[in-house]
């Protein structure tokens, strides 16, 4: 209970930073609509070709717009040395991770609200009955991406290059993710169900499931050294 | 997590810490009783904000040990290690949540209840009552010394080390910070403060401590006269001062 406590606590924290400062969100927001009107403006295939390179199009949109909100994520805490004052109470490490990691889950699931509808509209798709599907597959995807993300994040804290860092020490960690994602995407697409992409899914939930765990047991070490 | 108020010891034995080739601290070796406020001295680059940040579990020593109460510092419980409190002026403060969301903040994250009363008791005994609903941002530094001492005033740490905290204060604040450390010590706790200001905190300390490059050149209890700690400060001090002055 304690954890919930005070993974709720850090989470309103900076919830209510981000609504007053709007930095990360807006940030994340412009740069994931630019680059869909990028991609727009770049080619302009036929729908039915669209829809085969949609996932792939979007987890590049969600993961660079995605890399930049990690790279904001404990600017609040580097901002007069709180992270030493989150570290000398009683918090228990996992649950900042917890915080951390949803805090960002809740910025790129606004931003993914709004892309996703959007590359529909631009791409002139058809397929609007299978917008369920794609976003509880994208919110898979997204839940890995933030649970790595946040453990990446924090272990390049304290480097002197952290935001050339993240990308470098996150992107190939985030393959079987990027991976299993964008296979059930396809399959959803091109069939309008998983079915044969069940065992990517299965991936990807083991793999936020495992990350997840991971990420709490370990990120007092993470943290602290 | 509450924790009952408690006096602690510390004790430090042969303490070294390392940056690459550089040495911090070397060969540090003493004990902290409950009710010691202890004036940590040097000249800059000395080690004492690195000292300091060792004693609050925020940086690891290279060799060397420190016991909370018989505890090695960084395998203590959490409930141990958290009756360490840091003051460091303008520090550990969220800029963009008022001084009353902090407050509520870290009294929450140390598992006290909300008490809004002592809260307002907080600020007002700060003297922040009008500045409550502010950003921490658009305060001043001396302002956010008070609404740390107003913090650690609510968080009541078994031991709280303090770094340079006169440097920011007007004389209402000093009256402030030293009225609050010295209740502190009256409770049993102890209180290390690093200051430069040596007239102002060998005012009130009952011990001192001077570091010079990593190695604890002096560490006696005041009284006075006192030569040795005369003749061990003087080269510290600019050419014709004494720290009376």
């Amino acid at each position: 209970m304690a954890l919930l406590r005070e993974t709720y606590l850090l989470l309103w924290k900076d919830l209510l930073l981000e609504l007053r400062r709007r930095d990360s969100l807006l940030t994340m927001f412009f740069f994931g609509t630019l680059l869909l009107f990028v991609f727009h403006f770049s080619f302009d295939p036929a729908p039915e070709k669209v829809a085969a390179m949609a996932p792939a199009l979007l987890w590049l949109a969600f993961l660079f717009t995605g890399t930049l909100g990690l790279a904001q994520l404990f600017h609040s805490e580097r901002e007069n040395h709180c992270l030493d004052a989150l570290l000398l109470s009683p918090l228990d490490r996992g649950a900042l991770f917890l915080a951390k990691s949803c805090f960002n889950l809740v910025l790129m699931v606004v931003v993914e609200i709004v892309v996703i509808p959007l590359f529909w509209i631009l791409f002139n798709l058809s397929s609007w009955n299978l917008l369920p599907q794609l976003f509880l597959v994208t919110l898979l995807g997204t839940i890995g991406f933030c649970v790595l993300g946040t453990i990446t994040s924090a272990i390049t804290l304290r480097a002197r290059a952290r935001e050339l860092l993240l990308p470098l020490v996150l992107f190939p960690l985030m393959i079987p993710v990027i991976l299993a994602t964008i296979r059930c995407m396809e399959n959803v697409l091109r069939t309008g169900e998983f079915g044969d992409a069940i065992p990517w899914l299965r991936l990807l939930i083991g793999f936020d499931v495992i990350f997840l765990t991971v990420g709490v047991l370990i990120f007092d070490w993470v943290i602290e050294s | 997590m509450r924790v009952g108020l408690k006096t602690l010891h510390i004790t430090v034995e042969k303490l070294a810490k390392a940056y690459g080739l550089l040495w911090a601290l070397r060969d540090l070796t003493f004990d902290l009783k409950p009710g010691d406020l202890v004036a940590l001295l040097g000249p800059n680059g000395a080690g004492k904000t690195t000292l300091l940040r060792i004693l609050a579990g925020l940086a690891t020593p290279t060799s060397g040990s420190v016991h909370l109460d018989g505890a090695m510092l960084l395998r203590a419980s959490t409930a141990l290690r958290t009756q360490v409190g840091f003051l460091a002026p303008g520090d550990h403060l969220y800029e963009n949540l008022t001084a009353r969301e902090n407050l509520n903040f870290f009294t929450s994250l140390y598992g006290r209840k909300n008490n809004f009363d002592a809260i307002d008791q907080a600020l007002r005994a700060v003297n922040l009552t009008d500045r409550a609903g502010e950003y921490v941002a658009n305060l001043s530094s001396g302002m956010k010394c008070r609404l740390s001492i107003a913090k650690w005033q609510l968080l009541q740490p078994g031991v709280l080390l303090l770094d340079e905290p006169y440097g920011v204060l007007d004389g209402s604040g000093v009256d402030l910070l030293e009225n609050f450390l010295q209740g502190q010590c009256a409770a049993g706790r102890i209180v290390i403060v690093a200051s430069h200001h040596v007239s102002r905190v060998l005012k009130m300390a009952s011990r001192a401590l001077i570091l010079d490059q990593g190695r604890l050149t002096f560490d006696e209890v005041k009284r006075e006269p006192w030569p040795n700690f005369d003749k061990a400060f003087r080269e510290f001090l600019p050419h014709g001062e004494t720290w009376r002055s």
